[in-house]
């Protein structure tokens, strides 16, 4: 091991990672009559049983007092706008329907949003073709001639619907920082593999880091790390699931980098399918780093360690 | 310094899927539960502590602040801790933290999953730095199976002997009206199961569970006023481990044997498998359960396999371990940690039914989360010392 | 609640880093080892003698799940006891109080952060929504805000143009503050003009920026040994208000005024005129108008009386957090900023102040507060 200046050539800025996973989440019994009968044109409340507040959309609980809300009520699809903010997601609004307690919160579509007021009468706009969930309710229009309506007790209600399908999709542009873009650059471009020294313990750390976790003083020197090392621990992924990026079954490894003594997650390749059902591949055995021809700046430029010849780590 | 009681808990009957609940209504049953069990109203909480997996198993961000209706929580302190699988022993040491420091005399504690509402395995493959081996994770069950795969040839830590805490912890949870998987196996089945992370296999691992729990803590005076069978908590710690440190050791968690020393000391347990009657340990895996005998000292270094095949752990045995079936029985993660600290106060109190080890006066409670680096334990008695 | 503290808690230290946009050379364990070095530093106290970690950050801003995990040897916290309390920052400080005031500790770290930069903060609050029908139809804390703003203005007759009032002087003191980006210039760019939820302008909303602070928590034993200028905490209060945003009183924070009830009850203090320097957090300058009145500041529909040239100089003298606002700190930086006050570590805040008050908010439309009232003698 050399030890060797540490600033990257190129600056490694960020990394795009994309969190995108689906969703089957369950509305409870009100919420979910809620969004049923919208389908039929009409909007579900609640009274609370405790203390007889009633308000739109339909819930199972009351915010306000905690008490069980399980009369549900069919409210006029009519009432007063109290609120309303124009953001680029719409005008959001609070409208008071009629013989309610608690504003509803929803949209103002169609119209200039300059015509509306506080206090204006609106009516409910509703969408052609319904799809089971809140927007199924576009939204509240201007109506100054609707006249106000009565509450009425529910009597038979739709089935609920017990179950919304939800994608949810978080970009992210995650920072190198100046250990990981030193250590990315390095991988990249020169096929290195560079940590840092821990000036207290001596250790060898890998990624490398600013501060040692053990010691909590700042790192010293880079090191550089050869592309061989023990394998720690391992097993071996059968299972598929969403957003695997290696089609099973393959070995999921933790190997120590000779001289270094941190965990490198990656995979043993190179095996027959006999080794791996039989799991033959073991902790101790010394592997070594099969490049890619690809260069990401990650840890995918290492297509797979193989096991290599060589004394066991005990 | 004051002593802290449970005074009341409550769970759901777990399950793969509730379709008639949301999130919050969920997280409600068992809230409703504990205030009966206790014989209190939400008037009567000074404070609410949310515990729940990371929020990208649900979709919801901070989902406290959504629970609070449902918990009939307004206006009151509200705060969520989150650590993993452990957060309910988190959430419930914050609790105890309050009322030792005289803020609080009665606070919630409220711990839930509803793992049927995400895809759970590439949720948890997140807790991998994006950067460093995400794209290789399956969950944290690649990692688990490596490392049980290190102490099998270390510590002897065979299938045979992770079968045997599957079987046994299955058959507990027979007799657990709350448990979500209510099915016997034998060593035989669990060893021939399909293999998921070898050499983690399909019976290795614990059911998706969906499912709440909530404990009411309170304060020593108040806590006999309020019941005469309060479980009394006789010492509780939650340590951490950086996840790469240097030279980490994998075999033995270093947190969990320094959350175990302390709580030790406190509680004045000086041999733990004689002294404990009964331990509610949180299995992801069952691996994990014969790792924790050791490291909570339950047996030597590398006597795991020993003492389950002994059969001291069963329910018959000088130790039962999960009594009520562990996570084998139900695992909403979330809400995991606090389901063994509430089975742990049911046991002492003798409220625990069909699972009761006969006249249990002093039970073990362990659970972690994250990287296997998150580690808590506690000890709950029938007495105050 | 217990009045009678057997214990007593002080700050014997804080930091933060330099709040900025974007840190984009900087990762998050670079940020919070800054802060949390620095605020150690000064007070002779070694990581060694840290006896436990409380930590505020968001997974779904860090991009990963359980992110503390990744961060515990950053924050320090390698073997020891360690709680993410995902709200604010300030509700991690009144954690790490608890447990000195406890006797669970001698000295708690605390330390928040946030690099919003790195996602689009927007899906951070919407994911706060309640799935079925609060986040399809657009809530987020824009909107969130715009409607507070609607009710407030019209009830108090207030002209939304006198909001600049509010800005203007968040952003001119955040000029004055070495330790935050913001200029008052940045101001006449058209950008922080355009309406992003009407009545309110982008100058309205709390600006996401990147940062770290850190703040070490010491039982009275420990701090007259490591200081002679303790900042003892002498009150805490916290309050949660329901979910629906609808169903909350339109132009007031009730849960604001029972934080702050709970933490005057505790300090002995009657209202938030008691107290020399005061420091809130708000996500939009109606918020900090409604954050003022809830604590006592002002009389309702008063508040904006305190933006006249030349009053309330001990208030948000740091700028507060609509010039930055680091999402999962906020409100820790401003107990730091009130504790740095007194301690006689700032450069900024009224001379000779003795007595402050850090308010944190958390939730879409700030339905969670918590106050923490200090005092150094």
């Amino acid at each position: 091991m050399t030890t060797t200046a540490g600033l990257p050539r190129e600056v490694m800025g960020a990394m795009d990672a994309r969190l995108s996973m689906p969703y089957t989440l369950t509305a409870g019994a009100a919420t979910g009559v809620f969004l049923a009968e919208l389908a039929q044109q009409r909007i579900v409340g609640t009274r609370c049983s405790a203390c007889e507040t009633i308000r739109v959309p339909a819930q199972d609980f009351c915010g306000d007092c905690g008490g069980d809300a399980h009369d549900l009520v069919i409210v006029p699809p009519s009432g007063d706008l109290l609120a309303w903010t124009v953001t680029d997601q719409g005008t959001v609004a609070l409208v008071l329907l009629d013989g309610t307690d608690i504003p509803f919160l929803h949209q103002v579509v169609e119209g200039d949003p300059a015509a509306l007021s506080m206090g204006a009468r609106v009516t409910a706009v509703w969408a052609a073709e319904p799809q089971g969930a809140v927007m199924d309710l576009m939204g509240f229009a201007l109506a100054p001639s609707e006249p106000v309506h009565a509450v009425e007790e529910a009597g038979e209600t739709a089935t609920p619907i017990e179950q919304l399908n939800y994608q949810m999709v978080l970009d992210y542009q995650h920072a190198y920082g100046h250990f990981y873009g030193s250590l990315f650059d390095g991988i990249k471009n020169d096929r290195r593999i560079r940590g840092v020294r821990c000036p207290s313990c001596r250790n060898v750390l890998v990624p490398p880091r600013a501060y040692c976790e053990a010691c909590f003083v700042r790192t010293g020197d880079w090191v550089d790390v050869p592309d061989t090392g023990v394998l720690q621990a391992c097993s071996v992924v059968h299972i598929e699931f969403i957003g695997q990026r290696v089609p099973p079954p393959y070995v999921y490894a933790e190997i120590v980098l000779d001289g270094t003594s941190t965990r490198l997650i990656h995979t043993v390749g190179g095996l027959s399918a006999e080794a791996l059902r039989s799991g033959s591949v073991h902790p101790g055995s010394r592997v070594q780093a099969v490049w890619s021809d690809r260069r990401t700046g990650s840890l995918s430029d290492i297509d797979f360690f193989k096991v290599i010849d060589g004394p066991a780590d005990e | 310094m004051t002593q802290i009681a449970i005074v009341g808990t409550g769970q759901t009957v777990h399950s793969r899927r509730r379709l008639d609940v949301s999130q919050a209504g969920l997280a409600r049953e068992a809230v409703t539960e504990a205030l009966l069990d206790a014989g209190l109203g939400m008037d009567d909480i000074d404070a609410v502590v949310v515990a729940s997996g990371p929020a990208m198993f649900g979709s919801v961000n901070q989902p406290e602040k959504w629970l609070v209706d449902a918990l009939g929580a307004r206006y009151k302190p509200v705060v969520r801790v989150t650590s993993g699988g452990g957060t309910g022993l988190a959430g419930a040491l914050q609790a105890m933290n309050q009322i030792k420091a005289g803020l609080a005399r009665r606070v919630l504690v409220v711990a839930y999953d509803k793992l049927s509402e995400g895809a759970l395995q590439a949720s948890i493959s997140t807790l991998y730095d994006p950067f460093w081996g995400r794209e290789f994770a399956v969950g944290i069950m690649g990692f688990s199976a490596a490392y049980w795969r290190a102490r099998m040839d270390k510590l002897g830590h065979t299938e045979e002997a992770a079968a045997m805490v599957s079987v046994k912890n299955r058959k507990n949870a027979m007799l657990n009206p709350k448990a979500h998987v209510k099915k016997e196996v034998t060593v035989e089945e669990v060893l021939a199961s399909k293999p998921l992370c070898w050499p983690i296999k399909l019976l290795d691992v614990p059911p998706i569970s969906d499912g709440a729990c909530a404990v009411i803590l309170a304060a020593e005076d108040d806590a006999a006023a309020i019941t005469d069978r309060p479980a009394w908590i006789r010492g509780m710690a939650y340590y951490s481990e950086a996840d790469n440190g240097p030279n980490r050791s994998m075999l033995q968690s270093v947190p969990l044997k320094v959350a175990a020393a302390r709580v030790y000391q406190n509680a004045g347990v000086t041999n733990p498998r004689r002294q404990f009657d009964v331990a509610e340990l949180q299995e992801p895996y069952t691996c994990f359960e014969l790792s924790y005998y050791e490291g909570l000292g339950l047996c030597p270094e590398g006597g795991a396999a020993e003492l389950i095949a002994s059969g001291a752990t069963e329910m018959s045995g000088d130790i039962p371990v999960n009594p009520s079936g562990g996570c084998m029985g139900a695992n909403p993660i979330g809400a995991t940690a606090l389901i063994r600290l509430a089975e742990a106060a049911m046991q002492v109190t003798g409220k625990a039914g069909a699972h009761q080890i006969g006249g249990a006066e002093l039970a073990l409670v362990q659970a972690g989360g994250g990287w296997a680096n998150l580690r808590g334990v506690a000890v709950v008695g029938a007495t105050k010392d | 609640m217990g009045t009678d503290m057997k214990n007593r808690a002080a700050v014997v230290g804080s930091a933060q880093t330099e709040f900025r946009g974007a840190w984009s050379d900087r990762q998050h364990v670079d940020l919070i080892t800054q802060a949390v070095s620095q605020a150690l530093l000064g007070t002779g106290l070694r990581m060694a003698d840290v006896d436990f970690v409380i930590d505020s950050g968001s997974d779904f801003l860090d991009g990963r799940s359980i992110s503390n995990c990744g961060f515990l040897g950053a924050m320090g916290a390698h073997h020891k006891e360690e709680s993410r309390v995902e709200e604010d920052g300030l509700w991690s400080a009144v954690y790490a109080t608890t447990k000195i005031l406890a006797g669970s500790g001698s000295v708690g770290l605390v330390v928040a952060y946030s690099k919003s930069s790195e996602s689009d903060p927007r899906n951070f609050w919407s994911t706060l929504a309640e799935p079925f029908t609060q986040r399809p139809v657009g809530l987020d804390q824009h909107s969130a805000a715009g409607l507070y703003a609607q009710r407030y203005l019209a009830r108090y007759g207030i002209d939304p143009e006198a909001l600049r009032a509010v800005s203007d002087r968040a952003w001119a003191a955040a000029s004055d503050n070495s330790w935050v980006d913001a200029k008052h210039a940045m101001l006449a760019d058209p950008y922080w003009e355009e309406f992003v939820a009407t009545p309110l302008r982008r100058r309205d909303m709390a600006r996401p920026v990147d940062g770290a602070v850190a703040l070490v928590v010491a039982a009275e034993h420990v701090a007259r040994q490591v200081t002679n200028r303790p900042v003892w905490i002498t009150g805490m209060g916290s309050a949660i208000d329901q979910h629906f945003l609808a169903a909350r009183d339109a132009t007031s924070f009730p849960a604001a005024a029972a934080a702050a009830a709970n933490a005057f009850r505790m300090s002995g203090a009657s209202s938030a005129r008691d107290f020399d320097v005061v420091e809130v957090s708000a996500g939009s300058t109606v918020g900090e108008l409604m954050v003022l009145e809830a604590i006592g500041l002002a009389e309702p529909g008063r508040a904006m009386d305190l933006y006249a040239p030349g009053s309330a100089p001990g208030l948000n003298a740091s700028g507060g957090s609509l010039p930055a606002d680091v999402v999962m700190a906020t409100g820790l930086v401003r107990l730091h900023e009130v504790a740095s006050q007194l301690g006689g570590r700032s450069a900024h805040g009224p001379t000779g102040a003795t007595t402050g008050l850090a308010h944190g908010a958390g939730g879409i439309g700030m339905q969670n507060h918590c106050v923490v009232t200090l005092e150094t003698s």
